[in-house]
């Protein structure tokens, strides 16, 4: 069964087609501020550069708000740091192995899903990406891809990060301090970057420093430069 | 509820010459403890081992309505004239069941023959209160069931609501005793317009089990028309996830054209029939309660029992390797009733939304039924532990309480990625020993360098432990002793490793 097919065959529109930006996801305070839209925009595609906690962070608000959410490809998802971060198992599903035919799964989940957070088995032809894509706009779903996706709307990346409460041998973990830069390309364009627990000592996921903007002469880390010039090495060349 | 006394309904399809003097059918019930005492973790699994009894009973009669898994009704008249009496009909059929092989049966301990008990009398709840009565069960002869009854406590009603999915019975059972009231023959003694008046509707469906009647009277003139629902295969579907995922729908049809007529049915008949031309059909208890998921559900247990052709004896059920695939399945609303307005929240079916649902079983009709999981969270120690995942559909019950204390569980914060096996790993000291643990909780040096995987080895900035957990020593399958540590490679990664039985495995990453 195509991808085509598979959205040709649902026997029903839940919504009309939405364009990116028309709704928007609601997601923690802490990660508002790093996103063009304030929230996931329905129809669109952000990516984080790895699965992590930063992922699951991301859906935990929009779960909490009635909305339903798919993971796709990662078969070691901590629901318990998810549930911690305030994304509730309750409006949960887990697909560890989507098999070969993952494109059809996920085409079909984002029909049924709010969001989908998806880690792809294999990097996707551009082509493939095109259709998932509009099966998100379609549906107005979020794809969030933990992984390369030149087309997203919005990257993510963890650029600095910090364990607290560990020592040489006594101690625990105890909360990260971690810098997300937020890159894309519309209204994202020009990066973000932002100080986050993540997580915080009882597993949620709060500021630790203010929102910048980078490209201004303050603030502006080595590692967050990096990101900041690979971001827009990618838009220059999607 | 004014013919309710005049007009006693049957509670089959069964013509009117079958009943009693009393408006009753003769129904057997069978009951198998095993299924019915284990806590339900995992009602599929469940289903799924009951049907080589399904297949003995369906020798007896091949109409068995299975009630939930472990409880089984039979309409007995029929097989109790052609066994030589309903004596005689109760004890061969406990007897093939007993004797009938070990199945393997995930989640259920059964030793080889299976415990059950039959008993005989007029109407369901009758014959599950005989079936419980003596380590064999009873029959009561006809028209004797009112005076069976008169003596039983009338904490016995609680049974009726697994039976019938009536609620507010336990309420009753308690309060009744308190007005003076201890038997069923005391209640049904009272006029029945006084049992509506101070009791309610739970009241009144008492009332008439008290008095051997089914729970409520099926409707005065049953529609005329035909309210099953079909769809043929062409070709015919090898997998059974996709006659599953069309049941559904099927399922969606049939309760709306119900319920456009105000109706609701107490059993539904799947009936699934192969290329080769046969055919399994059963009939599901359903009690206008059932959603379309949950129809979707039972016929997916049918055809996983029917096609794991368990060794029970061919009845109807047969495995259908090289049957050539399923062409037809029909669903037959059996036995309508006016609806009376009853939520879809068995087994929390309603908290799925139609358009998640439509998609999780889409995948699942790519994937097959395990792929999509749903999480609950569970107690342990071991952050795997602390997650149990059940199918999309299946309901799942914790063994280990989330909500209990686990002392030695790692604390918060969680790590984000759990590996569910545990990755190997090589923890090495400076010189490149392997770090290991004594007796006393001791490490033998400060680890230094950690291999997780294939990954290179990393040089670790800091480190605690060992946590030593001692687990289940009174169990010799599952005792473990581990010693956890919490490291922090040179790259930033915050790791979980754990040594047991001299191996360092990595259970999470905190990232």
């Amino acid at each position: 069964m195509e991808v085509a097919q598979v959205i040709s065959l649902s026997p029903a529109r839940h919504r009309d087609d939405v364009l990116p930006g028309e709704g928007v996801l609601p997601v923690l305070p802490a990660l508002a501020g790093l996103l063009p839209a304030g929230g996931l925009a329905r129809g669109s595609v952000v990516t984080t550069e790895v699965f992590g906690l930063l992922s699951l962070a991301l859906a935990a608000d929009a779960v909490a708000d009635g909305a339903w959410c798919a993971i796709a490809g990662v078969p070691a998802a901590g629901v318990r740091a998810a549930a911690d971060a305030g994304l509730d198992p309750a409006r949960l599903v887990l697909i560890p192995e989507p098999g070969r035919g993952w494109p059809q799964v996920v085409a079909s989940l984002l029909d049924g899903f709010d969001i989908v957070l998806l880690c792809p088995p294999e990097p996707p032809p551009a082509q493939l990406r095109r259709k998932l894509e509009a099966a998100a706009r379609r549906y107005g779903s979020v794809l969030l891809v933990a992984g390369d996706w030149p087309g997203a709307q919005t990257r993510l990346q963890v650029t600095g990060e910090e364990w607290t409460g560990l020592g040489a041998g006594h101690g625990r973990l105890r909360a990260r301090k971690a810098q997300v830069v937020a890159s894309g390309r519309g209204a994202a364009e020009r990066p973000r970057s932002c100080w986050l627990w993540l997580p915080g000592p009882d597993g949620s996921v709060t500021v630790a420093g203010s929102v910048t903007a980078i490209g201004g002469a303050a603030g502006m880390s080595g590692a967050a430069g990096m990101a900041s010039a690979g971001a827009q090495r990618m838009i220059s060349s999607g | 509820m004014s013919a309710v006394s005049t007009s006693p309904a049957p509670t089959s399809a069964v013509p009117t010459s079958a009943l009693t003097s009393a408006g009753q059918r003769r129904v057997l019930v069978l009951r198998c403890p095993d299924w019915l005492t284990g806590d339900e973790q995992e009602p599929g699994a469940a289903a799924r081992a009951f049907e080589p009894v399904l297949a003995i009973v369906a020798e007896f009669c091949p109409q068995a309505e299975v009630l939930r898994p472990g409880l089984v009704a039979i309409a007995a008249r029929g097989p109790a004239r052609y066994f030589g009496g309903e004596e005689a009909l109760a004890a061969r059929l406990t007897e093939a069941v007993s004797r009938a092989e070990a199945f393997s049966q995930p989640g259920i301990d059964c030793q080889p023959g299976i415990d059950c008990q039959a008993g005989i009398a007029d109407g369901l709840f009758a014959a599950d209160l005989a079936a419980r009565s003596g380590p064999a069960g009873l029959v009561i002869p006809a028209g004797e069931t009112p005076q069976f009854l008169a003596t039983v406590p009338v904490a016995a009603l609680r049974c009726a609501e697994l039976l019938f999915a009536v609620s507010g019975l336990p309420e009753l059972t308690e309060l009744l005793p308190r007005l003076g009231i201890h038997t069923l023959g005391e209640f049904a003694a009272l006029p029945e317009a006084e049992a509506g008046s101070r009791f309610g509707a739970q009241g009144l469906i008492a009332h008439r089990l008290a008095r051997g009647l089914d729970p409520r009277p099926l409707a005065p003139h049953p529609p005329r028309v035909d309210l099953s629902v079909e769809q043929a295969f062409e070709p015919a579907a090898e997998q059974s996830e996709p006659v599953v995922f069309t049941a559904k729908a099927l399922a969606d049809t049939m309760h709306a054209r119900l319920a456009a007529r105000g109706l609701a049915c107490v059993r539904v008949k799947v009936q699934v029939v192969c290329a080769d031309g046969r055919e399994s059909s059963r009939l599901w208890r359903h009690d206008g309660l059932l959603s379309a998921l949950a129809v979707a559900e039972r016929v997916r247990w049918q055809l996983d029992g029917w096609r794991g052709g368990g060794p029970g004896p061919a009845g109807d059920a047969a495995p259908a390797d090289g049957s050539g695939g399923i062409t037809l399945i029909r669903l037959v609303p059996d036995q309508l009733v006016r609806a009376t307005g009853h939520q879809l929240s068995l087994w929390g079916d309603a908290v799925v939304s139609d358009r998640v649902a439509r998609a999780a079983i889409r995948v699942q009709a790519m994937l097959g039924h395990a792929a999509v999981t749903r999480p609950v969270l569970s107690g342990g120690r071991s952050p795997a532990e602390q997650v149990l995942l059940a199918p999309f559909g299946d309901t799942a019950v914790p063994s280990r309480p989330a909500d209990q204390p686990w002392p030695d569980r790692i604390p918060a914060p969680a790590p984000a990625t759990v590996y569910p096996q545990p990755q190997p790993a090589s923890v090495t000291d400076s010189a490149g020993r392997v770090v290991s643990v004594s007796g006393r909780a001791q490490p033998s040096a400060p680890p230094a360098w950690l291999t997780a995987g294939h990954g290179p080895a990393r040089a670790i900035t800091c480190w605690a432990g060992p946590w030593p957990v001692t687990q289940r020593w009174w169990d010799p399958d599952h005792a473990c002793r581990q010693a956890r540590f919490q490291l922090i490679t040179d790259d930033g990664s915050a790791w979980l490793a754990v040594l047991q039985d001299g191996r360092w495995l990595v259970e999470a990453r905190y990232d």
